[in-house]
């Protein structure tokens, strides 16, 4: 009954496993759940920034504003969003991917990293990549002043002209089941991107244009909106990454339970094949035993 | 009653904190302190740290406010709608007395910090900096006040 014993022993350590990856995986989906809700809430407030800075763009001629010239790329900065813990399936590996993709398509120019989360900075380094700087401590749901220095740091970086574009390397939430990494450009803000921002944020905004009373002046409300509009959107990369996060970890958890439910059925199997198998060799011998004294 | 009320909205990055519809509302911006009524003018202009003070009736509902932008338009009902984009909101009832110690201890260290010199990133410190006492000075207005949450 030696391999009874060590199939029981077996079965054993894969049912505590299965427990904590099940309890992993009811974690990640509450918390995916409050993520889910953080991006939404969010979206009101980019609906109306948005709504305010088209109603402003017809004043402002865009050669003014720094932040939506568009200079010829010389230099780039990518903020890569990843996550500080493992254990989340592809996720982290999805967007470095992406980010790899990207590198090879821009041979030869310089690009500089700000990495977000423990595991891209990690991955960047293993690829010999330039880290300005490196956040590790978003947490699991973060609150705007959080990541408020990080977007920060970005348009400082933009405005003083160390770089002529600003690229986020983030994981689009589609659903549950789909996650998208994607680089989307941040600075500088594009005139059709506004538009197209539009459309898709408010559907209710009024065609007509509303003759505004700007204070103080159009150029320091521009660049007001614009600047808030660069740290939101930063803020909600960052929401969508998380709740992609949380999803793909709840997924990779859900696999791992299966899988631990499979073994722990191909193991008891085994082990009650083992046992009957014993059982029926003692049978056997005591019937011989018997059967050899009478 | 509806043509003598605008609708008040007031919505940060995280949630839209306040959505009613009130007689008026007192807004600090950086031109100064307006008051907004019904069939005020559209206008957009830029937030400053205080307190929005909304009215209706007897009511008043103040609210601690730091950074933004406020739109007033005409809503598609022919009302008056004014969005207050603000980087940090809280009623002024919600700012609790732990957290305003914790505020205040705070706004101190930044302002010592900021005398020693020893900061680096100085935006979002004067932004904190700016919310911290600002939830200390509304709060401290406000108190032994009457008003509705």
């Amino acid at each position: 009954m030696a391999a009874g014993k060590e199939l029981k022993r077996r079965i054993k350590s894969i049912k505590n496993t299965k427990k904590i990856t099940k309890a992993m995986e009811l974690v990640s989906a509450s918390k995916m759940k409050r993520a889910i809700a953080a991006t939404l809430a969010s979206r009101a407030y980019a609906g109306y920034s948005w709504e305010v800075l088209q109603s402003l763009a017809e004043y402002v001629s865009e050669t003014q504003n720094p932040l939506l010239t568009v200079r010829p790329a010389k230099k780039m900065l990518v903020i890569l969003i990843t996550s500080n813990r493992s254990l989340c399936g592809g996720y982290n590996a999805q967007v470095t991917r992406k980010t790899i993709a990207f590198l090879r398509e821009h041979v030869g120019q310089h690009i500089d990293f700000i990495s977000v989360g423990s595991k891209g900075e990690s991955n960047l380094r293993r690829l010999g990549q330039n880290i300005v700087a490196s956040f590790n401590t978003v947490s699991d749901t973060p609150k705007l002043a959080d990541v408020y220095s990080i977007g920060n740091l970005a348009l400082d970086m933009y405005k003083n002209g160390e770089y002529d574009r600003v690229y986020v390397a983030y994981t689009d939430f589609v659903s549950a089941l789909t996650q998208l990494p994607q680089i989307a450009t941040l600075l500088p803000v594009k005139r059709e991107e506004v538009a197209a921002e539009i459309v898709e944020a408010k559907a209710t905004a009024p065609k007509n244009a509303i003759n505004y009373t700007f204070e103080p002046d159009y150029e320091t409300l521009m660049s007001m909106i614009v600047e808030k509009i660069a740290r939101m959107r930063v803020y909600q990369m960052i929401l969508e990454s998380t709740a992609s996060e949380h999803s793909a970890r709840m997924l990779a958890m859900k696999n791992a339970s299966d899988a631990a439910g499979e073994m722990i059925d191909d193991l008891t199997l085994a082990f009650n094949k083992a046992r009957q198998a014993g059982i029926t060799q003692e049978i056997s011998e005591i019937s011989a035993g018997m059967a050899s004294v009478s | 009653m509806s043509t003598k009320q605008l609708k008040l909205k007031i919505i940060t990055p995280e949630k839209t904190i306040f959505e009613e519809m009130v007689d008026s509302v007192t807004i600090p911006t950086t031109e100064g302190e307006i008051g907004v009524f019904p069939h005020h003018i559209p206008l957009v202009s830029a937030l400053a740290s205080g307190d929005i003070v909304a009215k209706r009736g007897d009511e008043v509902i103040p609210m601690a406010v730091s950074g933004g932008f406020i739109e007033v338009k005409p809503s598609e009902d022919g009302g008056t709608e004014v969005a207050i984009l603000a980087d940090f909101a809280e009623h002024v009832a919600d700012i609790s007395d732990e957290a305003l110690v914790a505020a205040k201890t705070r706004a101190e260290e930044l302002q010592k910090m900021k005398d020693n010199g020893e900061v680096v990133n100085f935006e979002q410190f004067e932004s904190e900096l700016a919310r911290s006492l600002t939830r200390v000075k509304i709060a401290d207005k406000w108190r032994g006040k009457k008003y509705r949450i």
